[in-house]
């Protein structure tokens, strides 16, 4: 990065807690959300759980205009709050300080179920207008919703990535302020879980019927999940200025596209180490000095082979001292929200030295078997840690997150 | 913010036919299209037929094999583009494609399967190409484009987004140059949705936008001296809700740029068009009444109207600013000119 980049404030709102404090220590915890799925019918899947979210209360919002709005928004208003509260960016009505704040956002769906609900009326030939249905399914609104609520506008960007999203936003918003176009940028991603989406992924047997089991040989799937995660973002010079305290830096962002298949990555995983290793190379770091990596690790049997090979590539003799887990079978796989959620649990790794333990184990894939977090687990001093996505269209992305700016 | 984008290559898919020629000079035709809600009443909309004879390579591309139509509509424009540039070139390019509803008659029709015939049935070669990024996948692959890869999504506003995040890529070495692309694709059920805002234009009637379809883009790169198409600055984020909102982003939009500046005006015939009317009426204005007109495609829309302000740059018109209307986020303002600054025009 030309700019040295800081992380001054997370929020997020996930199936394990309604805050980042309580999702951080229920994972820490070792506890997962997996429960059967309530929000619509399920009957004709093969897979009937998810990771749902708890949706916090919008005590400061009129009961009609929280009904109004898109599950995504509800989780992503409090989640982008508490990111700009712990960054020391609100008033004290709850509202930005910035009245311009530039807003990199990803999701995969946005307001996905409302654009279900207008499809089912219209083929039921119901004559009733449903505009607000149709206005608030595109994934602007919910931005709109979070800029208005909180009281921003300016710039903003949806990236959506397929589930690397996350990562791309905050990737994204990290290039703006290194590029000089923003000082400080509030990023992350959200994604509610819709019926279009679930089965999407349970009629391509991806979904799993058991436990979602991320580098465990016997893995048969993903556990969907939900949940929004914001950063903020800011150069070291726009936090000095204000006072405010770096949670840590972002020191390289790498991305690549694997043209191999729409939905499977190449199986020796090459761009996915080219990735990383552009990663790496912009935070001016080696593979050995990476102390945790949160994969994507998805639970799926094609997506966590091609990863493991491709960790196994890219650290090589360093895979003796990196740490990995996968956080989707606590929380589920958040789709566009992803990225954003397990960057957040990155970073807290390495704010803390506590590392999220990869959940349900029982049989180890043999390539990174000894490097995958166990129970209770915490890491001496670590310096760097990375997150790591990928998605369908082949979209990869990487993020590198250090305690202080210099390798 | 200042972007200085020089324009390199350029590319159109339009309802009245194929290349920027078209897009300047060809009156497309209407089709009449049932709603999905009320199957007895039909709708003038504009369509892309994909029987052109400019589809037939791509559609023998195994890739494109399953591929809904605007990620046709997408490799046509994006391969116009790029005419000329090598494939060592193109794998330094990176795509930006923004898209308002992206992959919407795949998505509608599985989606429809599911209502209609159970869960159990669920397309598996539906769904992936109902994702966003699906079709920037396609391009990139087919084309050997290896730089970056995003798509974006919004109004029209996301156009000027979509720019600036490509001056974003190139000033931090990201990559070469960059190909942006907007791209929307028909579905009935959009009528039903545009209709209940009151948007849709009916039969024999002037009010109300017809819908469209169709992409457009243009490669672009740093610009440097000599060259003679420039994205000079882009400005964005001016948000609203309301109509009142609305009416003070319009009014705002203008306000910080030199009133001797002629405006292009793109808000044809949508509820935004007496908006910008407003907005625009002490300033010069550009002709573009005379081009044929395109109906509405959203980040489509907007692609067509930077191309077709670019192609009325002259030495007449050395510099001209480019209003881009939202239709339900936020309107966004691009200045195009001739030269960088201190160059003349050559006559």
């Amino acid at each position: 990065m030309t700019r040295n980049i800081v992380v001054t404030g997370m929020g997020a709102v996930t199936p394990l807690g309604g805050d980042f404090p309580t999702s951080w220590n229920a994972l820490i915890a070792g506890r997962d959300a997996q429960a059967p799925l309530e929000l619509f019918d399920t009957t004709g899947c093969r897979c009937h759980h998810a990771a749902s979210a708890t949706l916090p209360d919008l005590p400061e919002l009129p009961a009609k205009t929280v009904r109004r709005l898109a599950r995504a928004s509800r989780m992503a208003i409090p989640a982008a709050r508490e990111a700009l509260a712990s960054a020391g960016l609100l008033d004290k009505e709850s509202r930005s300080t910035l009245r311009e704040l530039p807003f990199v956002v990803s999701t995969t769906a946005g307001g996905m179920a409302f654009g279900e609900d207008f499809l089912r009326r219209a083929l039921n030939h119901e004559r009733s207008h449903l505009f607000s249905q149709v206005s608030r399914y595109l994934p602007q609104q919910q931005v709109l919703d979070v800029q208005q609520v909180l009281g921003f506008a300016g710039h903003s960007v949806i990236i959506a990535n397929a589930c690397a999203s996350g990562a791309n936003a905050i990737g994204h918003a990290a290039d703006l302020i290194a590029s000089g176009a923003a000082d400080c940028v509030l990023t992350g991603g959200m994604e509610a879980l819709t019926e279009l989406v679930f089965v999407g992924f349970d009629c391509l047997q991806a979904t799993s019927t058991d436990r979602c089991r991320p580098f465990d040989l016997n893995r048969t799937g993903l556990l969907l999940g939900e949940a929004a995660a914001f950063l903020v973002l800011e150069s070291a010079e726009h936090a000095q200025r204000r006072g405010a305290k770096p949670l840590c830096h972002l020191t390289g962002y790498g991305h690549t596209t694997d043209f191999f298949h729409l939905t499977q990555p190449q199986p020796e995983g090459n761009a996915l180490v080219e990735m990383m290793r552009a990663a790496a190379n912009q935070a001016g770091i080696t593979p050995a000095q990476i102390g945790y990596i949160n994969a994507h690790g998805t639970g799926t049997p094609v997506n966590d082979g091609t990863e493991a090979k491709a960790y196994r590539t890219f650290l090589g003799d360093a895979l003796v001292s990196t740490r990995i887990s996968s956080t989707k079978a606590a929380i589920g796989h958040t789709l566009g929200a992803a990225g954003s959620v397990e960057a957040l649990f990155a970073v807290e790794a390495l704010r803390t030295d506590h590392l999220p333990p990869q959940l349900n184990l029982q049989t180890p894939i043999p390539e990174i078997a000894h490097a995958l977090v166990g129970e209770n687990e915490s890491s001496p001093k670590m310096h760097h840690v990375m997150s790591v996505n990928l998605g369908f269209g082949g979209s990869n992305a990487a993020l590198l997150f250090s305690r202080s700016a210099s390798p | 913010m200042k972007i200085d984008l020089a324009v390199i290559g350029e590319g159109a898919v339009i309802p009245a036919g194929i290349g920027v020629d078209a897009l300047l000079h060809r009156e497309p035709a209407t089709a009449l299209v049932a709603s999905l809600r009320q199957p007895d009443q039909s709708w003038p909309v504009l369509r892309i037929d994909l029987n052109d004879p400019a589809f037939a390579r791509w559609q023998r591309e195994a890739r494109l094999r399953r591929a809904s139509p605007i990620s046709f509509f997408l490799v046509e424009a994006a391969e116009q583009a790029l005419a000329g540039i090598t494939p060592a070139d193109r794998a330094r390019t990176g795509i930006i494609v923004v898209y308002s509803a992206g992959c919407l008659a795949y998505s509608r029709r599985f989606f429809e399967g599911i209502v209609k015939q159970g869960q159990k049935t669920a397309s598996p070669a539906l769904f992936p190409e109902t994702v966003f990024n699906s079709p920037v996948s396609h391009v990139a692959s087919v084309l050997g484009l290896n730089g970056a890869a995003y798509a974006l999504v919004g109004d029209e506003g996301a156009w000027v987004a979509a720019l600036k995040t490509a001056a974003v890529w190139l000033k931090t070495g990201r990559v070469r140059q960059a190909l942006i692309l907007g791209a929307e694709e028909f579905d009935p059920i959009v009528l039903d949705a545009y209709r209940s805002a009151g948007w849709l234009r009916r039969q024999n009637s002037a009010s109300g936008f017809l819908t469209s379809e169709g992409a457009a883009g243009i490669l672009v790169r740093s610009a440097r001296s000599g060259d003679r198409r420039i994205i000079a600055t882009a400005r964005d984020g001016l948000i609203y809700r309301t109509k009142k909102e609305a009416a003070h982003a319009a009014e705002c939009l203008l306000r910080e740029s030199d009133p001797a500046l002629p405006c292009y005006r793109s808000a044809q015939h949508n509820w935004l068009g007496s908006l910008e009317k407003r907005a625009t009426e002490n300033r010069p204005i550009i002709p573009s009444a005379d081009l044929p007109y395109l109906g509405e495609a959203f980040t489509a829309s907007a692609a067509w109207h930077t191309l077709r302000a670019l192609n009325l740059i002259s030495p007449e018109v050395p510099k001209l600013l480019l209003p881009v209307w939202g239709l339900n986020h936020q309107f966004g303002l691009l200045e195009l000119e001739s030269a960088r600054k201190n160059e003349k025009f050559p006559r």
